[in-house]
């Protein structure tokens, strides 16, 4: 599967990164929001993480994208604590799930396979 | 002839002086720049290394032999070791589960305990809490009882990261330290705390009752964030009572944990004490009924709507009553003839409120 991970942490990026790899999935990095945004119009990806707070772009701006482009592709919003009203914004917009950093990566990894099952 | 000669002599030899100070100064700023500019380097690169060997430990992966005896070679630099406590902690914040005992696991492996250690005892400020951050992050439970002593600092910083980390190994136990607590406990701090306690043990109220008596403002108005926090029914009354305190700040947050923990007797309570509060609690009062929601306001409001002297107690009453859904009587009191233009402007402000 083709994953896109939008998010400006490099360690958060890296460790994520490794992580789906060793799942086996291909996977593309994105450290800014409109970076993401230029991606999310080149390819289709079959998921997509995302940070909310990211330079340039953030999720949101994201989401709206992918909703602009008609793009039908599950997406999970990874968040900081204190951003509730922003994370239901996030799911007006279409966001197929949440976290809230701190994080576990082995649980996003279970979230994604949840969702690239359904 | 002999002491213009003498003067000449001299006049070089000060402009010699002066220009081989000119050069230290600038072989100084120059070594001094290449100096930062290689600190800077480091650390870049550094982080680089750093970060690497922290995601490789969370994702459960090895690395190479070359790039393992690159990162001891590294370790044996103080700069190296203490950049990369910093990075760790910081990582540590990042991630939860496996992942964090991965990062905290690390931090015993390479033996950074000393660095922060280190860094407790040093004078400055920012330093002694640096090491409590770190100490605490990484859960050297050892570390406790000098971090204890550090709630008396008189140093701000240091004994609010002192307070922080009392909450961070013991959770609501650690709140202790507010019995005592006779400065001011600020805004940001308050949440701070609030945000690492994550339950409250049976049985702490009697606690929890000596804090809502304290003579210490904020440590009343602390206390009444966690009763709303929790939703701590049992304090209600001690709550309550709080309404005749004799800061308005405590009393404006007493009126929000009443409607956090409201009973059946919240609204008639608020009715019976609104005309000995000073105006910023009646506000708070009307903000409360309106989140309520509760029809037992109405006739109240209608009474502070027509007949209270404050414009902000009448546009707020009008606002309330909206939300009750006395929109029509709203209209209709406001196209009656004896109804004065103040009135009129504050309903249709109230009902444009709606509307928006």
């Amino acid at each position: 599967m083709l994953i896109l991970i939008a998010e400006d942490d490099e360690l958060i990026l890296r460790t994520v990164e490794h992580k789906l790899v060793k799942e086996g999935h291909e996977v593309v990095l994105t450290r800014n929001g409109q970076e993401a945004i230029e991606k999310i119009k080149e390819s289709d990806f079959d998921l997509i993480v995302t940070d909310i707070m990211m330079p340039f772009a953030s999720g949101i701006e994201i989401l709206s994208a992918i909703k602009r482009h008609g793009k039908k592709v599950p997406v999970i919003v990874l968040s900081s604590m204190g951003q509730e009203e922003v994370v239901v914004d996030a799911f007006d917009l279409g966001a197929s799930d949440f976290m809230v950093k701190p994080f576990s990566p082995n649980e996003l990894i279970l979230r994604i396979k949840r969702l690239t099952i359904k | 002839m002999s002491f213009h000669h003498i003067v000449l002599h001299e006049l070089i030899l000060a402009i010699v002086v002066v220009l081989i100070l000119v050069l230290l100064l600038i072989i100084t700023v120059l070594g001094y720049s290449f100096y930062s500019y290689r600190i800077l380097h480091n650390r870049h690169s550094w982080k680089q290394i750093i970060e690497y060997k922290i995601m490789e430990r969370v994702v459960g992966s090895d690395g190479n032999d070359e790039q393992d005896r690159e990162f001891s070679r590294h370790l044996k630099e103080p700069s190296f070791r203490i950049l990369f406590l910093e990075i760790l902690v910081d990582s540590g914040r990042k991630f939860s589960g496996t992942a964090k005992n991965a990062i905290n696991r690390l931090f015993y492996d390479f033996k950074l305990e000393d660095e922060a250690w280190r860094k407790l005892r040093q004078r400055k400020a920012y330093l002694v809490a640096g090491g409590i951050q770190e100490l605490a992050e990484m859960k050297v439970e050892a570390a406790i009882p000098e971090i204890k002593a550090k709630l008396n600092d008189d140093r701000t910083v240091v004994y609010q990261e002192a307070q922080y980390a009392m909450v961070t190994f013991r959770g609501y136990e650690g709140l202790e330290f507010l019995t005592h607590f006779d400065k001011p406990l600020s805004d940001w701090q308050q949440l701070r705390l609030l945000s690492s306690i994550h339950h409250i043990p049976e049985l702490s109220d009697v606690q929890a009752y000596t804090w809502l008596k304290s003579t210490n403002d904020s440590v009343v108005i602390f206390t009444l964030r966690l009763i709303r926090k929790f939703r701590l029914m049992a304090f209600y009354t001690a709550v309550y009572e709080l309404l005749d305190h004799t800061s308005t700040s405590v009393r404006v947050q007493a009126i929000r944990t009443m409607q956090a923990i409201e009973n059946s007797a919240t609204i008639s309570q608020f009715i019976a004490c609104f005309d000995q509060q000073p105006i910023d609690v009646q506000l708070e009062i009307l903000k409360s009924m309106k989140v309520a929601r509760s029809k037992e306001s109405e006739d109240f409001l209608k009474e502070q709507l027509w007949n209270n002297a404050a414009v902000s107690i009448k546009i707020h009453s009008a606002e309330v009553l909206v939300v009750l859904g006395e929109g029509q009587y709203l209209r209709e009191i406001s196209q009656k003839a004896d109804t004065y233009d103040e009135l009129i402007q504050i309903i249709k402000h109230a009902l444009q409120e709606k509307k928006c």
